[in-house]
């Protein structure tokens, strides 16, 4: 995938994470699901620890050095990474472009 | 997602700080993955060190194997790993099984090793650990539904529940690795072990059943220093940050 270098929209942004959400658990799975920006991902999309490091790893394929996925979730704790929803990540990017 | 292929087949690794002089290479325990170390550990280590982790045979994103889990086996993998990211000596670092390999590693070949850090490495011997995969086999499902899943607290889903249902019955009714396991008995008892001479750093849950092999531990390799650190045999997941912070110190030492 090439690294973009044209800022995206939120919505744009969403579209993308349910992209890689899908490639990650599962077009049969996502079909069942209503993903929103709300959308937790341990809870609501249920992907457990090395899904989310797939996730990661098509964030950092898509948008390169332009941000650092894995260190902004290394910062937290248990309970944030549980609580983590896709409109976080939407803002984090955001921020980052 | 980065694969190389060792001993033909691949092998799914994460790889942080390139650049860095020295290399750090964290092994994970059976029926985990790497990502045990990817969210907090890796990355406080990945300031200083190149760290370097992988998914075992059959685990997280590796590709399965029917056969070859008992320590020998898994050491060739590791080497052969080596070889493939062209790593001449590293620091060593294991969780539970993964902290068996590391052992294993620093007997066969302790020229690639440095430091060893075992992290609640069991006894494969040891009454309450012996039939740790038999524990397994008991609990492991009933656990993971009536509590949580390794990393995310959180009460596993139908789809969770099928993915890990399905790696825990390929595991144990497909695979080698309960005999390979059985195998491995008297690991401990083994006068290899003593042969071990790098410093060893063994970490431990206060709480855990597996502190007693930690002192066995120490007992046994001439500069092992046990330090245990409150919490079980989860450790690295319920004190990611403590855990990371001992290992940071430990391979830092001069």
């Amino acid at each position: 995938m090439d690294t973009i270098t044209t800022k995206l929209s939120s919505e744009e942004i969403f579209n993308l994470m349910k992209q890689f959400i899908t490639e990650v658990i599962g077009e049969e799975f996502v079909e069942e699901m209503d993903i929103t920006p709300e959308s937790s991902f341990t809870k609501d999309l249920e992907m457990d620890s090395i899904e989310i490091v797939s996730f990661s790893e098509k964030i950092k394929a898509h948008f390169g050095d332009q941000i650092d996925f894995t260190g902004w979730l290394s910062s937290m704790d248990l309970d944030q990474l549980i609580n983590l929803n896709l409109g976080m990540i939407i803002s984090y990017i955001e921020e980052c472009q | 997602m980065p694969v190389v292929t060792v001993n033909g087949r691949s092998v799914h690794i994460q790889e942080l700080n390139k650049e860095a002089a020295e290399t750090i290479v964290l092994v994970h325990g059976m029926f985990s993955n790497l990502s045990v170390y990817y969210f907090n550990i890796a990355p406080l280590l990945a300031t200083k060190y190149h760290v370097v982790l992988y998914d075992l045979k059959s685990h997280g994103m590796s590709e399965k194997a029917l056969t070859g889990y008992d320590l020998t086996s898994m050491t060739n993998d590791l080497l052969a790993l080596l070889e493939a990211l062209n790593l001449q000596q590293i620091h060593l670092g294991g969780y539970s099984f993964g902290g068996l390999i590391a052992l294993k590693m620093a007997i066969r070949f302790p020229e690639r090793i440095s430091k060893l850090a075992v992290i609640e490495a069991p006894d494969p011997n040891d009454d309450k650990t012996r039939g740790i995969i038999d524990e397994y086999s008991r609990e492991f499902l009933e656990h993971y539904v009536e509590n949580f899943t390794d990393t995310t607290k959180v009460k596993m889903g139908k789809r969770q529940m099928e993915r890990n249902h399905r790696m825990y019955e390929y595991l144990f009714y497909q695979t080698s690795i309960k005999t390979d396991m059985e195998f491995e008995k008297n690991f401990f008892g083994s006068p290899a072990i003593e042969t071990i001479k790098q410093p060893a750093l063994l970490l431990y849950g206060t709480d855990s059943n597996c502190l007693n092999a930690g002192k066995h531990l120490e007992g046994l390799i001439e500069n092992a220093s046990l330090s245990a650190v409150p919490g079980d045999h989860n450790i690295p997941i319920q004190q990611p940050l403590v855990i990371a912070e001992a290992l940071l110190n430990f391979f830092q030492e001069k």
